[in-house]
């Protein structure tokens, strides 16, 4: 979204947009639980974790959703990551009695709720439309945008359970592109836990409060399903790099540069023509949505 | 007036990813950076704005790395140069 505004700007011509961490190998993630560490930690509360959960425990208890559904999340996007040779989790098939197994982290989050610490790094360019046409691949034309920040402090916060930022951040992206839901092939959803994958696509209206475990059975994000989501393995069971995780797939993915899961004849999909990403931040504090389609 | 189908994606970048030690977060950096420029096309006289992503405090041994480090490093003269993306 800044990249976009300095191009509007015309400030710039190609922005660059850059992720990197030695987040698996060093010990930053730590110090930042250290710094995280505030009056909370005293009762036990501290970190990303812990605060995702609370947002998930708050979730089960104004609708249908938990475990069951999470599993769906967690087994699905590990499908996709066993088809993609890049993803940490490439060679790591997991079952429903593997997520069952999977131990606790923080109730109601099992490891396999969490996203993966990764040491690398991910990055994109962007420019206008025009100097897309002289470059090397295909285009990747951005057709709308939303973004949301309901930057409240997540412990008196009413919008953990949803609607998050995403409801608005969704609204506004799909009336800039002038589709409908129903136009969307696939979709790249930040998912730092399995919830945060529930809780954006119900606020972005793919289905009511509640009916996220329904939606989700018979695999309808899986290789063959009928709304493909987080189609590299996403953070879950590919790679953290941010928001450059799932954005970067959709793009990859509409480059039609995707290998074995390829969207299309290979995996039982449409051939995407628009996929929908999101990127959030903080405890659901921050949220944008891109909609991406050929140029 | 609406941003509609302007602006496009032309490069990706990935660096090698998993468990790699001996690695730093300015390597990780710079090589997606380099590797995104390459797959765009494009030389990087022509990256006059760069932009990282909000980052995690720095590992033991390592320096802070900021959006003028990793331009500094790459050989550029942004215009524009940030930090958070989203």
């Amino acid at each position: 979204m800044h990249a976009v505004g300095v191009l509007e700007a015309g400030l710039c011509n190609y922005v660059l947009l850059s992720y990197g961490h030695c987040g698996r190998s060093g010990d930053s993630m730590m110090r930042m639980l250290a710094g995280l560490n505030a009056e909370d930690a005293v009762f036990g509360h501290f970190g990303a974790t812990g605060g995702y959960a609370l947002a998930a425990r708050r979730a089960m208890h104004e609708f249908r959703t938990g475990p069951e559904t999470w599993k769906r999340i967690a087994v699905g996007q590990r499908k996709w990551a066993n088809l993609n040779p890049r993803a940490m989790m490439c060679h790591r098939p997991m079952t429903d009695e593997d997520y069952d197994r999977s131990p606790w982290v923080v109730e109601p989050f099992r490891l396999a709720d969490n996203c993966l610490l990764t040491d690398g790094g991910r990055a994109c360019i962007i420019t206008t439309r025009e100097r897309a046409r002289d470059l090397r691949h295909p285009p990747v034309v951005i057709m709308g945008l939303g973004m949301c920040n309901p930057a409240a402090d997540p412990a008196p916060a009413s919008h953990l359970a949803g609607p998050t930022g995403a409801r608005r951040a969704g609204e506004m992206a799909l009336r800039m592109a002038g589709i409908a839901r129903d136009d969307i092939d696939a979709c790249e959803i930040y998912d730092c836990f399995t919830y945060t994958v529930e809780i954006t696509l119900q606020d972005y209206g793919f289905f009511g409060p509640g009916e996220g475990l329904d939606w989700l059975q018979g695999g309808t994000i899986e290789p063959g399903g009928s709304l493909p989501v987080n189609t590299s393995g996403g953070l879950l069971s590919e790679a953290y790099f941010m928001g450059l995780t799932p954005l970067t797939e959709g793009v990859m993915q509409l480059m039609g540069r995707c290998g074995e899961r390829q969207l299309g004849p290979k995996t039982g999909n449409k051939t995407p023509e628009i996929i929908m990403c999101s990127d959030n931040g903080g405890i659901l504090q921050t949220h944008s949505c891109y909609i991406l389609t050929k140029g | 007036m609406s941003l509609k189908n302007k602006y496009a994606i032309v490069g990706v970048g990935y660096t090698p990813q998993g468990v790699i030690p001996g690695r730093t977060t300015l390597g990780f950096h710079l090589e997606a950076c380099a590797a995104a420029i390459a797959d765009a096309g494009l030389r990087r006289e022509d990256v006059d704005g760069l932009i990282c992503y909000r980052g995690f405090p720095p590992s033991e041994g390592e320096t802070e790395v900021t959006p003028y480090l990793v331009a500094q490093h790459l050989g550029l003269s942004p215009v524009f140069l940030a930090q958070d993306a989203n």
